[in-house]
């Protein structure tokens, strides 16, 4: 098992959001999380990646039958953990192509492997570029700075190919793309789709679905997954709304 | 135009009464709310010359030079040297220093002029661009104690002066410098200020824009690992079609105070004068201070002026994204405030200079950081 999340409940702001959330992803297999705004989406991608003030009070997160709870970001990063942002940052004064070389060198470095100079880091990022139609000059700017909705998912993609990491979760990356860009992304999410790699889709939308077809769905709702199926649940979903099919879970 | 100047003996001793009738400024004074020198100086006798000295290592051809020390000073040292007053200590380090130079520049110098400063007491530098001229300058050294500079830059027309100005670290020295630039038609003040915090440490920059076409590029940073920095600023545009830019970037750690203060003056019929101004600041630790202050005194009607001041801390947001990344949460905060500076840094002409002021950013935002 990749992926085994366990009775996890997790505070934020002194307030319970994920209430005894329980999941389990085998490598190879593409689940998708879907739920309404308040569900608690977001949460569990931080509490997955780590971030500070997101507290598991209870249960626990077993990656490749690790403990991570007590894991920092970079180290669950260095791991082979990715996580692709709802909204990626922007840093002025960093270049995004220093960065992608600053982060891809930090996981190598943690791993004990050796630091690629820039000239292999320009051309692995070249490799990954063309299918994600990320130009040389998106590279030469600031990191995700002026770059419009669709650039900076299609750099969360990017990076995902570039680190290659076993457990990727997405985070509402259809969110506030048009359908060009997100027949772009599905495409290059598609690509990294492997047997030695997990994915996590987390979405409200079922349209992501349409074209990046998941093993599995799991339906979360005020802190719980309250109903799981195939691929086909996220037609359900799609055709009663939440509050149906919430309604008939209880 | 040449005004008759009273001899230069007869400025210094005016410049002792000016300065004994102002005193030493202290926080009850408006401009010197936030760097008290009075409270730093405490009895110290600040009338003596001192020690202070200073050494070019490598003066490049093509520049006289002229040691104040000396007797007999030439006409272009007599006629500039000290013809305007800028305050308090400007005053004090006109009437009190014995020591400091001259520089007349003819021509463009391609290599950059190195002033290094030493020891404690009053300084007074000079220099005269003379028409279509051009100078590099890089003026630093630390002070054990007190030390007052008075500088004066004279741009005559075409003439462009590339100033880059470091205060390095120090705990002991309490370091007063006062600025004035006068620049004549199409003239450029280019300047940088790097400050790595002293006991007290103030840079009094004052530019007159005088003839049109005239433009002033002021940028500084100021790390803070501890102690004081205060760069002030005050740009007179007093005919129009004027220029300035000034772009101030402050990291402050520990228990440290670092200010900027910049005021633009725009002339009554200055019309068609650009200035722009950002100052910003990021504070590392609850315990450090920034104080930034813009003001505006504008009495022509058509300009363009805009300013903008802000402190804030790291973004956590940005923090968070980099460590998801796998970069530690050291490096991603280095990262950030490197990034923070760069546009600040970027305004350094020559990349000698950048890379060195790059080296002593790093080496203090680390000293700042690492509480």
């Amino acid at each position: 098992m990749m992926l085994e999340i366990k009775n996890l409940h997790v505070t934020v702001d002194g307030k319970e959001i994920l209430k005894g959330l329980s999941l389990s992803v085998n490598a190879g297999e593409m689940h998708a999380i879907m739920g309404p705004n308040g569900s608690g989406k977001s949460t569990l991608s931080y509490a997955l990646a780590g971030r500070d003030g997101y507290e598991i009070t209870n249960g626990r997160i077993l990656y490749n039958g690790e403990d991570l709870t007590a894991m920092k970001p970079e180290e669950r990063a260095a791991k082979g953990i990715f996580l692709a942002m709802q909204y990626p940052v922007e840093i002025p004064g960093v270049t995004t192509m220093n960065f992608l070389k600053t982060a891809l060198n930090a996981q190598r470095r943690a791993r004990g492997e050796s630091e690629y100079d820039a000239v292999t880091v320009l051309k692995r990022v070249r490799e990954k570029a063309g299918l994600l139609k990320v130009s040389e000059e998106m590279l030469k700017r600031a990191l995700n700075v002026g770059f419009s909705g669709g650039e900076k998912k299609r750099l969360e993609i990017l990076q995902m190919a570039l680190f290659e990491p076993s457990l990727a979760i997405l985070d509402e990356t259809d969110s506030g793309l048009d359908i060009d860009a997100l027949k772009l992304v599905a495409e290059g999410v598609n690509a990294l789709r492997s047997p030695e790699r997990a994915m996590l889709v987390i979405t409200h939308y079922q349209r992501l679905l349409d074209y990046v077809v998941p093993d599995r769905v799991h339906v979360l709702s005020a802190g719980r997954i309250v109903r799981e199926g195939g691929k086909e649940l996220a037609k359900e979903l799609e055709a009663k709304g939440y509050e149906q099919i919430v309604k008939d879970a209880a | 135009m040449t005004m008759a100047l009273p001899s230069l003996d007869a400025r210094r001793a005016e410049a002792g009464e000016q300065f004994r009738a102002l005193g030493v400024p202290h926080r009850r004074i408006e401009q010197w709310k936030y760097t008290d020198l009075r409270g730093a100086l405490g009895d110290a006798r600040i009338e003596d010359e001192g020690s202070a000295s200073w050494n070019i290592e490598n003066l490049p051809a093509g520049i006289e030079l002229f040691d104040l020390s000396d007797a007999g000073a030439p006409e272009w040292v007599s006629r500039n040297l000290g013809a305007t007053r800028d305050g308090a200590m400007d005053a004090a380090s006109l009437a009190f220093a014995r020591h400091g130079l001259a520089l007349r520049i003819r021509h463009a110098i391609s290599e950059p002029v190195r002033l290094e400063l030493s020891g404690e007491g009053h300084l007074r530098v000079m220099v005269l661009l003379e028409k279509n001229a051009n100078l590099t300058l890089i003026e630093s050294g630390s002070a054990a104690d007190f030390r007052n500079v008075g500088t004066e830059f004279m741009l005559e027309e075409g003439a462009a002066l590339s100033h880059v100005h470091v205060t390095p670290g120090s705990h002991e020295a309490v370091q007063v410098e006062t600025i004035s630039v006068y620049l004549r038609r199409n003239a450029l003040y280019r300047a940088h200020f790097a400050n790595f915090g002293a006991k007290l440490s103030r840079a009094d920059v004052h530019v007159k824009l005088e003839g049109e076409g005239a433009r002033a590029e002021l940028s500084g940073v100021s790390v803070l690992p501890n102690g004081h920095a205060d760069v002030t600023t005050h740009v007179e545009h007093a005919v129009g079609d004027t220029k300035s830019t000034q772009l101030f970037k402050y990291v402050a750690g520990g228990k440290s105070r670092a200010v900027y203060q910049g005021k633009i003056t725009v002339a009554d019929g200055a019309n068609g004068s650009d200035s722009r101004q950002t100052a910003k600041g990021l504070l590392l630790e609850d315990r450090a201070e920034i104080d930034l202050k813009p003001e505006l005194e504008i009495l022509a009607d058509d300009v363009k002026c805009a300013h903008g001041a802000a402190v804030g801390d790291l973004d956590a947001e940005s923090l968070f994204y980099l460590r998801t990344r796998g970069i530690s949460e050291r490096e991603a905060r280095a990262l950030l405030m490197r990034a923070f500076l760069e546009d600040a840094v970027a305004q350094i002409e020559g990349e000698d200079s950048r890379a060195e002021i790059w080296r002593a950013v790093e080496a203090a935002l680390a000293k700042a950081d690492a509480a």
